[in-house]
């Protein structure tokens, strides 16, 4: 197909093919050439060979020689009067990157206001030209390694003394060392002790739940066979009358609730996931979603009416009723004395007004039975007083950063085992305290939409999240999904709907190699991968590939450069994990501090599965 | 796009197939021509309209290769574990409903 001149001046650099058969003496025009979109897979098939191929700039204007077949390849031997070619396009020249990143803090500081100019010379001759005002101060995060790393900002003293606190949220942290079974459920010092025969409650809670099991798992257990993990959940309660999202939360240290569950013929709630195995090879430990390792697990087994697991009614009940333990563990906690506090943190939500407004659109599962969620619950990740996503009609669903962490959001989601957000992942959003805590964004807010199963809905929720945004007056904006599949095809739909409406979308996603994206726009400019895995497959370990602190630097960084006007390089078409490093060398010397990164499967014992399967 | 592990992995067919089972998170399929059956979650199908029994859905698949001749202890082991455990549930529910 032939291109416009509006293409041909974009893909300047790119290589000349004809599109079609052209006679010798005609003279190279835009409609003659073929779109180097396509040029990939031609390549990749052998269809098509650049050696020697010039660019579209050098082959404009230009008479052809010899008569050429389509996809034949310009080459200077068959074209008379090419031009010479033009200066490299400026991402081609990375090596440039880090002296601009140096540079840049020294000569910003007395430009404010003004161009800031930096020459690059090395024979290349390269001028960029930054606005400062308009400059975040991060740098170039990008999937594909920085086309021009922004300077850090420019101070804008009198904007920092307005930051405003909008409300907080205390933690009160209490520890516990030992879980145990007695006549009662109390909490004694470090010692958590669960009623015996509280199983009964839990089976008579429920009209599907038919049988039930109570284990608790210390770290000498943690190579123990278990069923594929439904949920890990922290263990947490409001202090008097407050409500999720400020006052006081008390939560218990060291010890997570785990819900497993089967129907009564054996077969798992969540037949697709299959992270069952020993727990110690199928846990991702210390993702933000999974257990720590150390922690104690009480960990519950439900069988649920047979053949319910793969109804709505069926995960529904389970998790309905294993919060009738958590909500035991609850109420002795609202009583505990405030000596047992061990620590005590303080989350603000504070709002910048002079800095860049900033959204992040969190979209869940809402496909129907476990791929659904409970939302706002009166007890951190409780059910009483939550409604379910797929209920709401997956529309967008506004809270404050603040309740995300205070578990406003009770995960159903049975995913792939590595890139499902678990309850406690929002409850340690490495997303929301970044944008928080970082001082030269202001976090609007956060949006939950439930991605639905019908493409119709997709598109009318992810309407909804445009105007949303658009109201919101946002400056940028992330869009992040957990799992992968057809959600993707909203997930695309959230990014077009808020970049058409002129805002920069940073995109979050576990795609890598199996999760490739199903669909794509021109506003998908700015991906962040979230994958872990060594192979870039769901490996079948808990929590993996989900979106970490490093990720969340990442995408922190491109959002700022991007909404700053700076150009991010377009990804490379086939995953490619070296791009992921290279960003992060950039952020840490923009930055100046190092970002840690996450262990992956490869740290586990290496099951047998894996070492034969995958790696 | 081909993993190194497949031989043929680029031998990619168009198939349909017809839906006979939708639930709340799967929907399963068979495949025309009596070339078998196949489940997987809801969310690894796309849909314009909600998924029906009786509609027809068309892919591209390819040929599933072996990938060795080992035979994987541990999800043997998982696979007979499974077994076992349903086989024992089966056995409960039955002599409840007797």
């Amino acid at each position: 197909m032939s291109i416009t001149a509006e293409t041909a001046k974009a893909h300047a650099h790119d290589p000349a093919v004809l599109c079609c058969r052209a006679e010798a003496g005609i003279t190279i025009e835009p409609a003659n050439l073929e779109d180097p979109a396509i040029f990939d897979d031609l390549v990749d098939s052998g269809l098509l060979n650049l050696d020697g191929c010039l660019t579209i700039e050098e082959v404009l204007g230009a008479k052809l020689t010899k008569t050429c077949d389509s996809l034949a390849p310009l080459t200077a031997d068959v074209l008379d009067g090419a031009k010479a070619p033009s200066t490299p396009a400026v991402e081609e020249a990375p090596a440039e990157e880090a002296p601009t990143v140096a540079a840049a803090p020294v000569a910003a500081a007395p430009a404010a206001g003004g161009i800031l100019k930096i020459h690059i010379g090395e024979g290349k001759d390269i001028d960029l030209q930054i606005p400062v005002g308009a400059l975040g101060g991060g740098a170039a995060a990008v999937e594909v390694p920085a086309a021009a790393a922004p300077a850090a900002g420019a101070a804008v003293p009198e904007a920092e003394a307005e930051e405003k606190v909008v409300r907080s949220l205390t933690r009160k942290h209490f520890n516990i060392t030992e879980v145990k079974r007695g006549p009662e459920t109390k909490i004694e010092g470090t010692v958590l002790t669960i009623r015996e025969g509280i199983e009964a409650d839990v089976i008579a809670d429920q009209e599907l739940v038919k049988d039930f099991h109570l284990e608790i798992i210390t770290p000498d257990k943690y190579h123990t066979y278990s069923e594929t993990i439904m949920d890990v959940q922290p263990i947490a309660t409001k202090e008097g009358d407050s409500e999720i999202g400020e006052g006081v939360t008390r939560v218990l240290d060291g010890v997570v609730m785990m819900l497993t569950g089967v129907d009564e013929g054996g077969v798992q709630i969540g037949e697709f996931g299959s992270s069952e195995g020993y727990l110690d090879e199928n846990i991702m430990w210390g993702r933000p979603g999974c257990p720590d390792k150390g922690e104690i697990f009480i960990k519950g087994n439900i069988v649920v009416q047979e053949k319910t697991n793969m109804e709505r009614r069926g995960p529904m009940a389970a998790h309905t009723a294993f919060d009738i333990i958590t909500q035991e563990i609850r109420e002795v906690m609202k009583k505990l004395d405030d000596s047992l506090v061990v620590e005590t943190q303080e989350l603000k939500q504070v709002r910048r007004p002079h800095k860049k407004k900033v959204v992040i659109v969190k979209e869940i599962m809402g496909q129907g039975a476990m791929h659904d969620n409970f939302i706002l619950p009166v007890e951190p990740v409780g059910v009483l007083g939550a409604r379910a996503n797929v209920d709401l009609g997956n529309v967008p669903v506004c809270v404050s950063p603040l309740e995300v962490l205070d578990g406003c959001i009770h995960a159903l989601t049975c995913i792939g085992p590595a890139s499902k957000e678990m309850s406690r992942h929002y409850w340690r959003e490495p997303l929301v305290l970044e944008a928080l805590h970082d001082e030269e964004v202001d976090l609007c807010g956060v949006v939950f939409v439930g991605s639905p199963q019908i493409n119709a809905e997709k598109f009318y929720v992810s309407r909804r999240v445009g105007h949303t945004v658009e109201m919101m007056d946002a400056d940028g904006a992330f869009v992040t999904t957990e799992g992968f599949g057809n959600n993707h095809i909203d997930f695309a739909s959230h990014i077009e709907q808020i970049g058409m409406r002129g805002i920069p979308v940073v995109g979050m996603s576990y795609c890598a190699v199996q999760g490739a994206l199903v669909v794509g726009n021109k506003y998908m400019q700015y991906m962040v991968d979230n994958n872990k895995s060594e192979s870039g497959i769901e490996n079948e370990v808990l929590g993996c590939n989900t979106l970490c602190p490093e990720d969340a630097v990442r995408a922190l960084a491109m959002l700022k450069t991007a909404m700053a006007g700076e150009e991010v390089k377009a990804a490379e078409k086939k995953w490619n994990p070296n791009v992921k490093s290279t960003n992060v060398e950039l952020i840490e010397g923009a930055y100046g501090k190092k970002v840690e990164l996450v262990e992956n499967e490869q740290s586990l014992p290496m099951s047998q599965k894996r070492k034969e399967k995958y790696d | 796009m081909n993993n190194e592990r497949l031989k043929y992995g680029g031998r990619v067919i168009y198939m349909e197939g017809v839906v006979v089972e939708v639930d709340d998170c799967s929907i399963s399929v068979d495949l025309k021509g009596r070339l078998g059956f196949f489940k997987a979650p809801k969310r690894m199908f796309i849909c314009d309209t909600e998924p029906k029994v009786g509609q027809e859905f068309g892919w591209n698949m390819s040929f599933p290769e072996q990938l060795g001749a080992e035979v994987n202890d541990k999800y043997v082991s998982n696979i007979e574990k499974e077994r076992r455990k349903q086989e024992e549930m089966r056995k409960r529910l039955d002599n409840k409903e007797d």
